[in-house]
């Protein structure tokens, strides 16, 4: 990062543009055209909430995208600090009058950046180690699960947090540590023999799922718990094979080049799926826009949009195509959080609220803000801690103090809302909303068989 | 994001910084400024020198006493949503941004009042207090960002001030930092109408010219027992603006009476909140009455009767509350939503006469025919404020010039039945020239006189509210100055 600039543009083309954008995949004109600076984005924004800095806000952000491309402003370190510390959140699409897509502008300039001025040190070596080597790859994934499995269970968990060896470690990294959740054998390899996993009953229709990437590994209890409720309510689940990591974090991170080669392995893998049931907000929604990585290859562009026509979150699935009420209580109070993915990149907000007050004994609570980002966002929380740590902190102050669980539906705001009850002294339990829902049929079934 | 360093050896930045919360309370740097070149109005830019946070009074009593002892020109910014210019760096100003000043002081609703700093934003004062009943009531169409301070500022109105009146309405007491640096307290305890001259009229609506208010007192109104929204479809815009005439003609003072021409209203529907209004209408009116709940219901019916005896196509009141908040938001969100149809807008802010409406409209008609930009329409119309938004494209040569002419032609047409060229959007930047359709010389001369007052040297937002000086009136003062000495 410290390197001068001219130094790492690796020979770009040459245009007769004012454009400071050198590569190919900028972005996109049309999309700023749509802003006309109103303002109305300001208060939407975390990230100026915190700050009260207009280079931090969305309509800023989307000055400076512009500024660059009218070439008023380089792409340098200091673009590239408001446009990295955006959360990505998408909160201000809800809110912007015009429909600006500030997503998308961000995501394409941080593209721009990347190939300016490429990570080296030791953000290099961790993001591409993460990014490149571990996401994609199953195997390697799987062999990161194990490792976090026998840290788990062979005792050095207990052995490093009591010999404050954990100390070392960077602050927000320890409260990581803290709340990871107990690793389970992945979905991919459990359900590795066999095609079709069966319907309960009647079957009603075949569905494809994405196993997802972390989630299967940190998760792998909340792929189950969507497979159950699928094949309880008539639909047959097929786990293409070829699969991978929908990209999201890499297309977050700038790194476009590999999103579009994710993304182009699972358009394949799911050729032949009519439905693609994602449980992971985040996947769900770069899912939704995988079209938007193949602005210059029209081909790709006319595959990805069929492919984004076919992904549904789970939730919105069960809820349009109908689903059993389940008999058996929970017997809880529970509040929802709108992962930003959802509600704001999916508009999905009722659904699972639905689900929840369809299981009977619950007892929904209304949380203030619920769609205000928690800070996860993808990995923001470690590449920004001290931002992250503020969000958090003020969605933290929004959680109902009596509430016992605290139901979302994306796995990172679940590791990130761990950590807030971690750090903040709180008890709420978190769970996924399909967990719960799988948990009442649960109970049920073990009521009959009971009787 | 904040650095760990200033990058600057400029001693003046050094000295600012000093005088605020750490180095995350201070921009220097081009990339960083760039956010800060214009505000709602983006026609003109300018880049200022640095921008400042304060986080209380005394920190910006520090930093103006510093500029003026220095000769540094400066400017008080909040959420940097106004529409005239306001805040824009035409001299290089260090701006000092009044958004980390964001807290609500104190709410006392016995008497009715409330102390904010002059960084909240407004619509947080309502949700601030609605759980126990009560609004405050000045509520632009910006209000979910905007802040009080900048509403005093520009005495900002809004679709609800027909009945309620402007924020100078609503204002109880002030505490101001002088252009020298002095903190005073102009209507102190919120008492209203102290004796002595209207200080806070004065202040109220000066566009940051005389300064910079640091605490603000403002009345709070008890949440009315029953509202009622109407929506009305007119074919032709004729019909909707004598419906507008009649209804206030006949004794019924609405909350609100807004309208939209059919530009308007293809630019919401194109947008993120439609309502599903068609698209072959002319004109609509949303009408909101309110008070104690037993006129309601009857003041409803009349309203409707007026509107079908003005050729109506449909009417309705709004089936619930749900309903009534979806209009309002794609009425709340029509100058943003203008981005899904244009490129870039300028929005005037004229007002007239109620009864000029149908003439003024058919002469804006013409200005957009003969500019060949297209004019959208929304505005207040119970109390005659126009809002006609010019569409233009900035990237084609000369079409900005283009829409600055056909927006100061719509100001013209205002001034000449008999209006004024700006009902709450302030005069800024953009409307100094056409401060001379409804002043003369020797009266725009007697209101720099009142600025001297406060801002003799005149480094607090300078080159606002009033033409460029060098044109007669300076020369004419000169000239007396000159006789004089």
């Amino acid at each position: 990062m410290s390197k001068p600039e001219q130094e790492l543009k690796q020979s770009p083309p040459c245009t007769n543009s004012l454009s400071n954008y050198l590569w190919n995949d900028p972005p996109d004109e049309n999309k700023w055209a749509d802003c006309v600076h109103c303002g109305m984005c300001l208060e939407s924004c975390p990230t100026y909430e915190q700050t009260g800095q207009e280079q931090h806000s969305p309509r800023g952000r989307v000055y400076l995208i512009k500024s660059v491309a009218e070439g008023k402003l380089s792409v340098n370190e200091q673009f590239m600090d408001p446009v990295f510390a955006c959360l990505d959140c998408r909160a201000c699409t809800t809110a912007c009058p015009a429909d600006v897509d500030v997503g998308g502008l961000i995501e394409e300039a941080r593209g721009q950046v990347r190939q300016a001025m490429p990570l080296t040190g030791w953000q290099g070596a961790v993001s591409k180690l993460f990014l490149r080597g571990i996401f994609p790859h199953d195997s390697r994934l799987n062999s990161l699960g194990g490792l976090l499995k026998f840290y788990q269970k062979s005792g050095m968990q207990t052995l490093v947090r009591r010999t404050k060896l954990i100390q070392v470690m960077p602050k927000h990294l320890v409260e990581m540590e803290a709340i990871m959740p107990e690793v389970k054998k992945p979905i991919k390899k459990k359900y590795k023999s066999e095609n079709v996993i069966k319907a309960k009953g009647e079957t009603k229709r075949e569905v494809a799922m994405l196993t997802g990437c972390v989630m299967d590994v940190m998760f792998s209890d909340i792929n189950e718990s969507t497979i159950n409720v699928l094949t309880k309510n008539g639909s047959a689940v097929v786990i293409p094979k070829n699969q991978t990591c929908c990209g999201a974090l890499h297309v977050h991170a700038g790194d476009r080049e590999m999103g579009r080669k994710l993304a182009k392995q699972n358009i394949e893998a799911f050729e032949d799926s009519e439905k693609i049931i994602v449980n992971a907000a985040g996947c769900g929604c770069m899912m939704k826009e995988y079209e938007e990585l193949f602005r210059e290859e029209p081909e790709w562009k006319e595959r990805a949009e069929k492919f984004s026509e076919k992904v549904e979150d789970i939730s919105k699935f069960l809820h349009d195509t109908g689903y059993e009420k389940p008999k058996a209580e929970i017997n809880k109070r529970i509040t929802y959080h709108d992962a930003c993915h959802l509600a704001h990149g999916q508009g999905v907000r009722q659904e699972p609220r639905d689900i929840l007050l369809d299981i009977p004994g619950v007892e929904m609570v209304h949380m203030p803000n619920a769609d205000r980002c928690c800070g996860s966002a993808g990995i923001y929380n470690i590449t920004n801690p001290e931002m992250a740590g503020a969000v958090l902190e003020s969605k933290m102050e929004n959680v109902p103090a009596d509430v016992e669980m605290i139901s979302m539906g994306n796995p990172g705001c679940m590791l990130q809302m761990a950590i807030g009850v971690e750090k903040y002294g709180r008890n709420q339990q978190i769970v996924h909303t399909v967990q719960l829902l799988d948990w009442a049929y649960q109970k049920e079934e073990s009521a009959k068989e009971g009787q | 994001m904040a650095r760990k360093k200033l990058r600057t050896k400029d001693q003046h930045i050094i000295r600012l910084a000093s005088m605020v919360d750490g180095l995350g309370s201070i921009l220097y740097e081009k990339a960083d400024l760039l956010s800060y070149d214009c505000d709602g109005f983006t026609i003109h830019t300018a880049l200022p020198k640095a921008v400042v946070f304060p986080e209380n009074t005394e920190e910006v009593a520090n930093i103006v006493k510093y500029c003026h002892e220095q000769g540094l020109p400066f400017l008080a910014r909040g959420a940097g949503t106004g529409l005239s210019g306001g805040a824009i760096p035409l001299n290089q100003e260090v701006i000092i941004s009044m958004v980390k000043m964001k807290k609500l002081l104190s709410v006392d609703l016995e008497n009715r009042r409330a102390v904010v700093e002059p960084g909240f934003v407004n619509l947080k004062l309502t949700n601030s207090i609605s759980d126990k009943g009560y609004y405050y009531a000045p509520d632009p169409s910006s209000q979910y960002c905007c802040t009080i301070g900048g509403n005093v500022a520009e005495n900002a109105g809004g679709a609800h001030c027909l009945k309620y009146g402007v924020t100078t309405n609503h204002i109880l007491g002030l505490e101001v930092v002088l252009p020298n640096g002095e903190i005073v307290e102009i209507g102190s305890n919120g008492v209203p109408d102290e004796p002595g001259y209207d200080l806070l009229g004065l202040l109220t609506g000066s566009e940051g010219t005389l300064g910079i208010v640091t605490k603000i007192t403002v009345r709070i109104l008890k949440n009315p027992e029953d509202k009622q929204t109407v929506l009305a479809y007119f074919d032709k815009i004729e019909d909707g603006s004598q419906a507008v005439s009649d209804i206030v003609s006949a004794g019924i003072v609405p909350a609100a009476l807004e309208m939209m021409d059919k530009t308007a209203i293809e630019g919401v529907e194109a947008a993120a909140f439609p309502v599903g209004h068609p698209k072959d209408i002319e004109a609509l009116l949303l009408i909101e009455v309110d008070g104690i709940a037993a006129g309601i219901g009857e003041q409803i019916e009349q309203i409707l009767d007026v509107c079908r005896s003005r050729n109506v196509r449909e009417v309705r009141a709004a089936k619930d509350e749900q309903e009534r908040a979806a209009w309002w938001a794609n009425r709340k969100t029509g100058f943003g939503a203008m981005g899904a149809i244009s490129p870039d807008y300028l929005v005037q802010d004229g007002v007239i006469p109620r009864s000029k409406l149908p003439e003024v409209l058919q002469k804006i008609k013409k200005i957009s025919d003969d500019s060949g930009l297209r004019i959208a329409n929304i505005f207040h119309a119970g109390d005659g404020n126009l809002h006609p938004l010019v569409l233009f494209d900035a990237r084609i040569p000369g079409e900005t010039d283009k829409a600055m002419e056909a927006g100061s032609a719509c100001l013209k047409v205002c001034a000449d039945v008999g209006g004024t060229i700006t009902g709450e959007h302030g005069v800024g930047i953009e409307k100094r020239e056409e401060m001379r359709f409804v002043f003369k010389d020797e009266e725009i001369m007697a209101q720099t006189d009142i600025r001297e007052v406060f801002n003799p040297d005149n480094l607090l937002n300078a080159g606002k509210l009033f033409p460029t000086p060098g044109r007669c009136a300076e020369v004419k003062k000169e000239m007396k100055e000159a006789a004089i000495s």
